[in-house]
């Protein structure tokens, strides 16, 4: 019999650490709660939609408005959509992660989720599925905006490695974006956390160096964008479309991402724990 | 025993149409205030783009183009109004559209009450937050070292124009109400809101825009509202700038109230 070639007895060998059903069904666990989440663009565009959007005209009416701070001395490019994109698209992208927490809301509000808890998946696949979800929807508001952007004038400066370090900062931000949604969906379990989700992430987004450089930008909004490290991030982004890509551009914002998103990643495991009939 | 119950005439007993009114105002300004969560935002969402455009945008006054002001946040004052008034007003107009949705639209249909003053009474609502709201913004951006070259009467501007244009936006917000008859129809009226305000005058004076932006800002009557708000906070109280501020709101809210008010019948009659 098969199972007895695999015993210590038999082969000789030190006996394998047994493996948990759950841990098997981990992988296949998180593309199936995965491709639910994706599957609810079909069936709910409408909380899709506002993600996909709202990115768009962000960019589109942001570079259009502040057309002339490529005026400022100092300002590191003559296209104000090159400065604008990559933020629309960290925002399109931190939204996407956070929709998740909206949906997590309605699952536990309906009383989905605590049939979903009921089930023999193993607890980091609830939070794994919907992560997965959130960077093919990251995929699709990333692509989109950029081929807007490329529409209205904006130019990679770097070729195809510009391309790559946005995708990489979009998916990096939806990623930590869906832990801390679902970690206050966990927590709150009702709307009052998607106020706190959406508020929170706009504060982190706006507070960096989103509208101007720091070399640019005065006061007190220059004394916080310099330690946030939500604008690390931003400038992974945006290298692609100011000059060249650096590691120096680069580093800072893979270890924000790391950092945060390991941070994010903790609460939501602890306040999944928490969560109690 | 026979008892006999004489009925009363609703004549004798209904109030006045201002008193009815004042009664529907009253209720929409309260159940205003009994929600911090729903007008918090629209007072501390402006009033932060305003601080973060003040330190971000603090070098851009010099860009030709720009009027000669001392500080970004004296230029940005008008649309920090702006953007308050308008994202504000959206919360009289979901309320009115959960009125229709829970039911209580139709038993105040089916009372005595007098039909203008259900709109109007939501209206007036929309109107005193407008008019709280500009008030709130100059009383906290004085001590922040913002110069209003209109003085008293300048500010007093402002906060009727920024009254008439919670009615203008109200009404317009109220159509939408009436129309679906769904709160979320009215909150997916956002990002309309948002490009009305980024393709407009609000953050850049548009001397300083270029090609496509330039033409959508100049076709917004929302950037002449702004750009007349500004000159009074700016450059001082002129008749140009009075006309600006107040008599276009005022002729918006003319059309506005007016398209709320059929769009109330035709929901009445609809049944």
């Amino acid at each position: 019999m098969t199972i007895e070639t695999t015993t210590p007895s038999s082969t000789g060998r030190p006996s394998p650490k047994p493996r948990s059903v759950a841990l098997t069904a981990m992988w296949p666990a998180s593309v199936g709660l995965g491709v639910r989440n994706v599957r609810n663009i079909r069936r709910l565009p409408s909380a899709f939609l506002p993600s996909l959007l709202m990115p768009i005209i962000q960019a589109v009416a942001f570079s259009g408005t502040f057309f002339a701070i490529t005026m400022i001395p100092g300002f590191p490019t003559d296209r104000s959509i090159n400065w604008f994109l990559p933020l629309g698209v960290l925002m399109g992208c931190g939204f996407a992660g956070i929709g998740v927490g909206f949906t997590t809301v309605r699952d536990i509000e309906s009383g989905f989720y605590d049939r979903l808890r009921m089930t023999p998946v193993p607890r980091l696949a609830l939070i794994m599925g919907p992560t997965l979800g959130a960077l093919a929807r990251a995929l699709v508001v990333t692509t989109t905006v950029f081929l807007v952007g490329l529409i209205i004038g904006a130019r990679l400066t770097d070729g195809v490695l510009g391309l790559v370090t946005l995708y990489i900062a979009g998916f990096g931000v939806a990623a930590l974006g869906t832990f801390w949604g679902l970690a206050l969906a966990y927590r709150f379990r009702d709307m009052r956390g998607a106020a706190i989700m959406q508020l929170t992430f706009f504060l982190a987004l706006f507070l960096t160096d989103a509208q101007t450089p720091l070399s640019v930008m005065e006061g007190w909004l220059h004394a916080v964008a310099r330690v946030n490290p939500f604008t690390n991030i931003l400038r992974l982004a945006r290298q692609g479309f100011l000059g060249d890509v650096t590691w120096d551009n680069t580093w800072g914002g893979l270890v924000a991402i790391a950092a945060i998103s390991s941070l994010t990643l903790w609460f939501a495991v602890a306040s999944l724990n928490r969560l109690r009939d | 025993m026979t008892a006999t119950f004489a009925p009363t005439t609703s004549t004798e007993l209904q109030p006045s149409l201002p008193a009815q009114t004042w009664q529907m105002s009253k209720r929409a300004i309260i159940a205003l205030a009994r929600q911090p969560a729903l007008i918090v935002p629209s007072l501390v969402f402006p009033l932060f783009f305003l601080a973060l455009g003040s330190s971000s945008f603090a070098r851009a006054i010099n860009i030709p183009g720009f009027p000669e002001v001392d500080s970004y946040l004296d230029f940005g004052v008008a649309g920090a109004i702006m953007q308050g008034v308008l994202f504000g007003s959206v919360t009289g107009a979901t309320a009115l559209a959960t009125d229709i949705e829970n039911g209580f639209f139709d038993r105040l249909i089916a009372s005595p009450v007098a039909r203008p003053s259900i709109i109007v009474g939501r209206l007036a609502g929309a109107m005193a937050f407008g008019a709280a709201q500009t008030a709130f913004f100059l009383v906290i951006l004085l001590p922040f070292g913002m110069n209003l070259e209109g003085g008293v009467i300048g500010g007093l501007v402002l906060v009727v124009s920024g009254t008439l244009i919670a009615l203008a936006v109200g009404a317009l917000m109220s159509v939408m109400a009436l129309r679906t008859g769904s709160s979320e129809a009215v909150q997916g009226a956002f990002p309309l809101l948002f490009i009305l305000l980024f393709f407009s005058s609000a953050f850049f004076p548009r001397e300083t825009m270029s090609g496509i932006y330039k033409d959508l800002a100049g076709y917004n009557p929302v950037s002449y509202i702004i750009e007349g708000m500004r000159d009074l906070v700016i450059e001082g109280l002129s008749a140009w700038a009075v006309v600006r501020a107040v008599l276009i709101p005022a002729a918006l809210s003319v059309f506005t109230v007016w398209l709320a008010m059929r769009s109330l019948n035709k929901r009445i009659a609809r049944g």
